[in-house]
């Protein structure tokens, strides 16, 4: 028998302990791969949606008419490399999808004409521009842009015509990017998860094996060879384990895939998810490495710094690392920095979490009576010995935590930036060259119209009345005037108003402000402010403050009585409810007053139930992947902890023999389990919370230059509790399974296992 | 001139149903059963007895598949130097229409055609290539007959006010600007303007104008260049596609010294080349010629970047007491578009000196 | 009448090995008073710890009966109420000694004490001197594993006696320890149980041992087909 089969023999004897080891390294790489999986093909999907229009211009009408095929024609005969763009808004789950026309296309490649461009744009949201066409005919809304590469001058646009910056849509990007980087973060949390997960599983195996190895080291085999052997078996078993995990890593992936390109598609316009193609390669070296650190790191560590075996310097380290990070989080200067914080908090906490809470138990223990003192002690042991799978679940409840309040927050903000942006049922534009005012006067006119107003958008400066040369400090918001001002508007969330604010604003008496610009420039109600209105200087008090739920421009709001002739609008609208009114006479009636074909109206409701449809899809699959984790982390507690109680099922045996009932017996040792996962999710609530706020207030902040609002939901907290009690309870039943089954017979003690204190 | 079947058939095809999101991709069975496969009803057949009409079949042929507009030129520069160039435009139908049903509404964004332009320069070894792509239906594209226009984006061929044809084409750096004057009148191909294209009976209609006088300017890197000299136009059109078997084209146009004219083109197919031509006599009679009557050989190959193509030939007609060989210039002339093949200017020597166009693709 | 303070009647206790069932005693009966000590020998397997289980409540006989004080228990019952009664014994009147394994490995030895004690109803202040007085006073902070086996089962020792029982079960006690520190604990735990005069029943495979008993029953036959 070679050392190596001697070495094996242990997992003969112990079949359950190899499964278990498998099975962890297979659920992590599984959980891992898929998160990574998604976030892999959403980044590569959404870089090759963004290449296909990126940095593109288009072409707009002088006369504000709306563009037709024939203006496409037209310009291409001109010899101009022109590409129609038909954006159709389609009831969900299609959401928007965007005709084009593949030839058109063709001349917009930058290395390879009809290559690069054409594939691209090749497959959903993408379908041709006569299918799109199709759908308007059939009531769908559309709109037509003209691209054109970016590379086109304005001297080479046909008179008529002028070039006009072209985006996909409010600020995309940022989510996209921003819901990216949250999943990459849920990724390498995962990955952490995964590693405490293996450790503690293999840290098990070692010690039930501590007798073979010194039965091998009597035989004279070196401890050395002993640990290569251990090596070698890790790494095969790890190799055998992660193909399979890769798999059905995969197999997830592609299972939310599928809603996930989705959600992508609807909510970036990304032709997304194309599954397939990466090889196990990559994935598996990483799940080999991580699988390798986690059990073997720390031999390593301990031979180079030996000085943190020390149970105190786990203080020594920990604590100073806690603090720390945590300054390295409230102060950070790149998202780098922010990152090796959070990565310090992460570790200290690892490192503390166990200690603190075996201490807590133990000081609640002195000066009690004999059984709660051994409760305690118990409790204490268990803390310390499950630290692993103790922490792994307390990350797993606190991402979980995280991840609730971060989709949550999201979920009500965009929600109320819907009603805030929306807050009409249909929004027209009102046509470059053509008079507002006309249509106002025609919606004037009109019974039975329901409530509406005219919106109009321009720029203006606000000068920062202590200054004294005002050219020079003035600082350009945005202008937002409203008319007239009616229950469209004056159901907004305020954060701060004097009294009648909504009349002030009316009368022109007053203007509000939103709540970048109250930050930035500390205005507050009552505070005067002095803005610049075409050739005019105006100061009227401040007396709102709205919410702009992340809009990083500051932004003033007026009624549209003040503004003067002179001002150079550069936007405008009608929003309106049609009231008892068809809104296509409505809309018949408005192009009449403007004399044109064709306007461009949106149907907010459709928007919006577009909008609220694809925020739930995609924080669906934010959700499944962290129940996930947590269903990993909780089952891989309950099975350590039901190892664990097994090794010192003698002891709790004991109890029978010193009198007490089974029943007795089994309450205390649902106590404990129970204190062991209660205590778990307790000790995730303050990590949760913080890793809530640096999300909301630090990441995203500094990623992407806007803050969410921070909220918390103590209900959630509450059904983590339970759920953590829930698997303290199934251990305790499994525990009691294993008591009532054996006879509490003296038993030939071990001393290698489970005599820990 | 018969270039493009093959790619028309598998590039644009492919495209257009790649593009629109259509199920069904072409058939993968090689050439086979193409020709048998053009529904009757849908598309227009050419057979022997058609008749050529003009001015209207200088316009688009709806109820046919294919079809194409194709001038070359053989021209030269002030300083006296061989220039080349060829401009083509293909239209390829996805719906087959009545000339008397009405077009569809470009509002639409129809697809029923697309069209597709070649233009290529051949100076002093070099090769300059363009290609555009188009959808028909939306006025992006098209041709008429009267007054004779032929477009896509830019690029366009039709007549002027002096009655002679102007042709405007613009590439990556390149340019020309021709005036094109033309003499003498359409030459039919086959049996009056029917030219079968298989041994089995298949064809298309097919005429020419072979005396153009062809002058402008060319534009290449920024130099501009005066020139002059003489070309050749074919209108082709039809619905069949290659032959099963057929594997490609070589196909001459040449202008003899002598004032003759010659075209010329050979099918390879597996089992025997399908051989035709036409000789046009100084006095312009139109003589058909069939395979028994001439011979077509290949002298030497040329390594190309693409391929191994036949760049020398030798045809021998010993009817017209023709012998000659016809060669490519030194260089290569693949128009290297989504379908590229060989298009080059070629010299004449031996019984008859001359020049002209040679096609050749399937290599 | 004065009840002894155990009495075993007709005992039989049976195991199943595959389809045969196994006899591991028959008809047994037993007796024993205050101040008696029983020592039991017999080959591994030949049932020691299985009667020792059996006169602790822990195991049930198939038949016969087992009078322990003035607590009655007939043939095989599982019974709540029957589970009480042998809980209620253990708890202040029987102290069960094994081979090892005998401390909670999270209490010091004399937080160990003062657990069995409490459980048994007696005063926990008396704890350090059943340490002192088994020698092992100034380890009464120390845990199990900062200390040898012997004074472990020292220890075992003190907890027993620290809830001052009316009957010792004693499972080779010093099965795991070296002859003399086995002599040592054994010394000590005969003092003291004839001087507190409750009864003693020890397994041992120590002839020796067996015949400081003043009664000795072995079970030496292997069990019976």
């Amino acid at each position: 028998m070679t050392v190596f089969s001697a070495l094996l023999s242990h997992y003969r004897r112990h079949p359950l302990q190899l499964l278990a080891l498998a099975l962890m390294i297979v659920l992590a790489t599984m959980l891992w791969t898929g998160v990574s999986h998604l976030t892999d093909h959403a980044r590569a999907s959404l870089a090759q949606s963004e290449r296909a229009i990126a940095g593109q211009q288009q072409l707009v009408r002088e006369d504000g008419q709306a563009l037709s095929v024939q203006d496409f024609a037209y310009l291409r005969r001109q010899g101009l490399c022109v590409m129609p763009w038909l954006e159709v808004q389609r009831p969900p789950p299609e959401g928007r999808v965007i005709g084009v026309d593949p030839f058109a296309s063709a001349c917009f490649g930058t290395e390879a004409p009809g290559q690069a461009g054409v594939d691209a744009l090749n497959g959903t949201p993408f379908l041709d521009i006569a299918e799109a066409k199709a759908m308007v005919r059939q009531g769908s809304d559309g709109a037509l842009s003209l691209l054109v590469p970016v590379d086109v001058e304005a001297d080479a646009v046909p008179a008529d015509y002028r070039l006009k910056d072209f985006s996909m849509g409010p600020a995309t990007g940022e989510l996209g990017e921003s819901f990216l980087l949250n999943l990459d973060a849920l990724g390498v949390l995962v990955l952490l998860i995964t590693a405490l997960l293996v450790r503690s599983v293999y840290q098990l195996g070692l010690v039930q094996r501590r007798e073979s190895f010194a039965l091998l080291g009597r035989f004279g085999v070196p401890a050395a060879r002993v640990q290569v052997l251990l090596l070698i078996e890790m790494v095969v078993l790890t190799s055998v384990c992660v193909i399979p995990g890769i798999w059905l890593g995969r197999l997830l992936a592609e299972m939310l895939g599928g809603s996930f390109g989705q959600v992508l598609e609807s909510l970036f316009d990304a032709p997304l998810y194309a599954v397939g193609g990466d090889g196990f390669v990559l994935p598996a070296l990483v799940m080999v490495t991580v699988v390798l650190l986690a059990c073997f790191a720390d031999r390593w560590l301990l031979r180079r710094l030996p000085w943190i075996s020390g149970r105190q310097s786990v203080l020594w380290f920990g604590v100073p690392a806690l603090g720390l990070g945590l300054a390295m989080v409230a102060w950070p200067f790149t998202l780098g920095w922010l990152y090796v914080g959070i990565a310090l908090v992460f570790v200290a906490v690892g490192l503390l979490t166990p200690r603190v809470l075996s201490f807590v138990a133990q000081w609640r223990a002195e000066g009690a009576g004999a059984i709660t003192l051994w409760q305690r002690r118990e409790l204490a042991v268990l803390f310390r010995r499950l630290a692993l799978p103790v922490v792994a679940l307390q990350f797993a409840v606190a991402m979980v935590l995280a991840i609730q309040a971060l989709v949550t927050t999201f979920e009500d903000t965009f929600e109320r930036w819907l009603g805030q942006r929306l807050e009409a049922e249909f929004y027209v534009e009102v046509p470059e060259q053509s008079a507002a005012a006309d249509g106002v006067r025609y919606l004037a006119g009109l019974s039975g119209l329901g409530d509406w107003h005219l919106v109009q958008r321009g720029k203006t400066h606000v000068v920062p009345e202590m200054a004294g040369d005002d050219a020079a400090t003035s600082v350009e918001v945005d202008l937002f005037s409203i008319s007239p001002i009616g229950p469209l508007v004056t159901g907004w969330t305020l954060l701060d108003a004097t009294p009648d604010a909504w009349e002030k604003l009316a009368a022109g008496q007053g203007v509000m402000v939103n709540e970048q610009l109250a930050r930035r420039q500390g205005y507050q109600p009552g505070d005067p402010i002095g803005f610049v209105l075409g050739e005019q200087t105006l100061a009227l008090p401040v007396v709102g403050v709205y919410a702009d739920y992340g809009r990083p421009d500051g932004e003033i709001l007026v009624a549209g009585k003040i503004l003067p002739e002179t001002f150079n609008t550069r936007f405008q609208s009608l929003s309106l409810n049609p009231g008892t009114l068809a809104m296509a006479e409505i809309e018949q009636g408005l192009a009449t007053v403007w004399n044109i074909d064709q306007l461009t109206v949106r149907d907010n409701g459709s928007i919006r139930s577009l909008a609220s449809g694809v925020f739930d899809q995609t924080f669906l699959i934010t959700r499944a992947i962290t129940v996930l984790t947590l269903v990993l982390a909780g089952t891989s507690l309950l099975v350590m902890g039901w190892v664990f109680f097994t090794t010192r099922a003698r002891y709790y045996r004991l109890l029978f023999v010193w009198g007490l009932s089974r029943r007795e017996a089994a309450g205390q040792l649902r106590w404990l389990a129970m204190c062991l996962t209660g205590a778990v999710a307790v000790a995730a609530l303050p990590l949760g919370v913080w890793l809530t706020w640096t999300l909301v207030s630090r990441i995203n902040p500094l990623a992407f230059g806007w803050s969410l609002p921070m909220a918390v939901y103590p209900g959630f907290w509450l059904e983590m509790l339970v759920l953590c009690l829930v698997i303290g309870l199934a251990i305790a039943v499994l525990m009691r399974r294993q008591l009532g089954a054996g006879v509490a017979a003296p038993v030939v003690a071990n001393v290698s296992g489970g005599g820990e204190r | 001139m018969t270039c493009c079947f093959q790619p028309l058939r598998w590039g644009l095809m492919a495209l257009v149903l790649g593009l629109t999101a259509c199920s069904e991709t072409p058939e993968s069975a090689g050439f086979a059963g193409l020709a048998e496969q053009v529904d009757e009803d849908v598309f227009a057949q050419p057979a022997p007895g058609h008749r050529l009409r003009f001015p209207e079949d200088f316009g688009p042929h709806p109820r046919h598949r294919i079809e194409w507009w194709y001038l070359t030129a053989n021209l030269t520069t002030e300083q006296g130097e061989p220039l080349g160039l060829q401009w083509t435009q293909f239209r390829q139908a996805l719906e087959a229409r009545d000339p008397g049903e009405p077009e569809p509404e470009p509002d639409s964004w129809p697809l029923d055609a697309a069209w597709m332009a070649h233009a290529a320069v051949s100076f002093q070894g070099q090769h300059w290539f363009s290609e555009k792509l188009a959808r028909g239906g939306i006025g992006q594209a098209g041709a008429t007959a009267e007054p004779f226009e032929v477009w896509l984006d830019d690029w366009h061929m039709r007549v002027e006010g002096d009655g002679r044809w102007r042709l405007q084409v613009s590439g990556d750096g390149w340019s020309y600007d021709l005036r094109v004057t033309i003499e003498g009148e359409p030459v039919a191909h086959g049996d009056d303007g029917f030219s079968p294209k298989s041994a089995s009976g298949e064809g298309s209609m097919y005429f020419s104008l072979v005396d153009l006088a062809i002058e402008g300017e060319v534009t290449l890197d920024g130099e501009t260049f005066g020139v002059s000299g003489q070309g050749w136009f074919d209108r082709e059109w039809s619905s069949q596609f290659l032959k099963a078997g057929q594997q490609g084209w070589d196909w001459f146009a040449l202008h003899l010294e002598s004032g003759d004219k010659l075209m010329m083109f050979r099918l390879r197919e597996a089992g025997g080349d399908f051989l035709s031509g036409t000789w046009v006599t100084p006095e312009r009679e139109v003589i058909p010629l069939g395979a028994d009557t001439m011979t077509l050989e290949v002298v030497e190959h040329r390594d190309t970047a693409e391929g191994n193509i036949p760049a020398q030939w030798h045809i021998r007609i010993p009817g017209r007491q023709a012998d000659f060989n016809v060669m490519a210039p030194q260089g290569q002339y693949w128009n290297d578009g989504l379908f590229p093949y060989w298009e080059s200017p070629v010299s004449v020597t031996g019984s008859h000196q001359g020049e002209g166009y040679m096609e050749l693709t399937g290599y | 009448m004065v009840a002894s303070l155990l009495t075993a009647r007709g005992l039989n206790k049976q195991f199943r090995s595959g389809n045969q069932p196994v006899s591991v005693f028959r008809n047994l009966s037993l007796q024993l008073d205050r101040g008696e000590s029983l020592a039991l020998t017999g080959r591994s397997g030949s049932g020691k710890s299985t009667l020792l289980n059996i006169l602790c409540g822990l195991e049930q006989p198939d038949t016969g009966s087992v009078q322990v004080l003035d607590e009655v228990f007939e043939g095989n019952n599982t019974d709540r109420q029957t589970e009480a009664r042998w809980a209620n014994l253990r708890r202040q009147q029987i102290g069960v000694v094994f081979q090892e394994a005998n401390l909670m490995p999270a209490l010091s030895l004399l937080d160990n004490v003062r657990l069995r004690a409490g459980l048994a109803g007696q005063n926990e202040d008396d704890c350090r001197d059943w340490l002192e007085r088994l020698r092992i006073g100034e380890l009464a902070g120390r845990f199990p594993d900062q200390v040898s086996g012997g004074q472990r089962q020292r220890a075992a020792l003190a907890m027993v006696f620290a809830m001052n029982p009316a009957l010792i079960l004693a499972d080779e006690p010093t099965g795991s320890l070296d002859r003399h520190t086995a002599e040592d604990v054994t010394g000590q735990l005969f003092d003291l149980q004839s001087r507190h005069g409750c009864g003693l029943i020890l397994a041992t495979h120590d002839a020796e041992l067996a015949t400081r008993c003043s009664h000795h029953l072995d079970l030496g036959h292997l069990p019976e087909t």
